[in-house]
């Protein structure tokens, strides 16, 4: 790739002049390292892009389409071991893509810098949680009625411990507006924003927290899937460039997937909180600057 | 299981059984969504590939909402002009159109298997707004 010429222009508005070797890799390593972090790949597909010199919203725009693929992909194996709530999910799916075309058509009229500078906070974000995350334990709570009403309950089957886990959501009227929060920033920023749905599912509602991250990743895809609709009709979706980063994200989630079985989670959690700085430092800065 | 509302007309038994069929279903519909939509996008570079030595694909979707796209493709292939790029869009929209059908499938599992009219009416919520949100221009 050639130097950028000046400040300010985007020499590669849609990824045709990145060779496709390069977006493939960058993309695998990006499904990889999201796989194995639990935060899915486009918090780093997404700064990654644009250091190749794609202008933000294609990058965002391809990166939500890639989040259907690699959500659909690992809720198809959990849903199949009866570990999502489907009901939870149907649930709070309607708060999320409101939220999701809400956010996309906010990002669609923005300029570039403001959603550089919301990318590195949410970046930020994550790192503080990863940095503070606890490991509480997961005990059950009164329920209410109207979460009652809405039959958000269940069990799964807990390998584990080997035992049938019975649980009772709770608190589904804060859950849903925060859902929608979640949603928004997904479309805004083109991620799944999973770990602000799981925050919501254990602090807010109290799903035990196999229950919570396995039913977020079912809500992911279908956000996600409004999300995408708006850039596609805003025209953002390159086939050109969705090819190599689906194709890529898929196949590095995978493997990730599969690696995550043989590495501690320690070790995960350091270089990731690392990789998260970095990341937020450069797109805050990058933000304030103008690019 | 110590559900307090079993489903109306159908045993808690049963119910449970159920509910893990449909959880089957989901999770099927959802695999070979993601598979047969990066089987296409594969295919589509593979014969790019072989027919002129390039993978770049150079062209945009330029505001086509999802119904348009599928439109567009099925009347190149009538046509009898299956092209790589084509198959690169079927991926595409294969790959929306799962989680799409994933939704459609339990509005009908609610409905007419589980008898559950409330998640019946929620289900098709989420599949109006989808509906709407792929129809926009």
């Amino acid at each position: 790739m050639r130097v950028r010429p000046a400040p300010r222009v985007i020499a590669v508005r849609d990824g045709s002049m990145v060779p496709f070797y390069l977006l493939f890799s960058i993309s695998i390593l990006a499904g990889f390292v999201g796989a194995m972090s639990g935060m899915g790949g486009g918090i780093i597909l997404i700064p990654a892009l644009t250091l190749m010199g794609i202008d933000i919203k294609h990058a965002i725009a391809v990166s939500i389409l890639s989040v259907i693929a690699t959500s659909s992909g690992s809720a198809s194996a959990y849903v199949r071991d009866h570990i999502t709530n489907l009901k939870v999910g149907m649930f709070l799916e309607m708060f999320t893509i409101v939220g999701a075309l809400a956010g996309a058509a906010i990002t669609l009229v923005s300029t570039q810098r403001p959603l550089y500078i919301a990318f590195g906070a949410v970046l930020l974000g994550s790192w503080l949680a990863l940095l503070i995350a606890g490991h509480e334990t997961w005990r059950g709570g009164q329920q209410d009625a109207m979460t009652r009403w809405l039959e958000l309950e269940g069990s799964y089957p807990d390998a584990a411990l080997g035992a049938e886990i019975h649980y009772k959501a709770r608190r589904a009227y804060f859950g849903a507006p925060a859902m929608f929060g979640a949603g928004m920033i997904a479309g805004l920023l083109g991620i799944g924003a999973g770990a602000v749905k799981v925050l919501i599912h254990d602090l807010i509602m109290g799903l035990p927290p196999k229950v919570s991250t396995t039913t977020s990743n079912l809500i992911i895809g279908v956000t996600a899937l409004a999300g995408t609709s708006v850039y596609l009709a805003a025209g953002m979706i390159e086939p050109g460039l969705a090819a190599p980063v689906i194709l890529g994200v898929v196949l590095g989630a995978f493997l990730g997937t599969r690696l995550l079985v043989r590495m501690t989670n320690e070790a995960v959690r350091r270089f990731f909180l690392l990789v998260l700085i970095v990341l937020a430092v450069e797109m805050i800065y990058r933000g304030l600057r103008g690019l | 299981m110590d559900s307090t509302q079993p489903p109306v007309g159908l045993q808690e038994e049963e119910a449970e059984a159920r509910q893990w069929e449909m959880d089957t279903l989901v999770g099927y519909i959802l695999l070979s969504g993601v598979l047969l939509s990066m089987a296409l996008v594969a295919a589509g570079l593979l014969w790019r590939w072989m027919a002129t030595g390039s993978l770049g694909i150079e062209y945009r979707l330029a505001g086509m909402n999802l119904f348009e796209v599928v439109l567009h493709d099925v009347r190149l292939a009538l046509a009898g002009a299956v092209r790589p790029r084509m198959l690169v869009t079927s991926g595409i929209v294969v790959l929306m159109l799962t989680p799409f059908f994933r939704v459609a499938a339990s509005v009908v599992y609610f409905a007419a298997v589980l008898k559950n009219w409330k998640y019946t009416v929620f289900t098709s919520i989420v599949l109006i707004v989808l509906t709407y949100s792929l129809f926009l221009r």
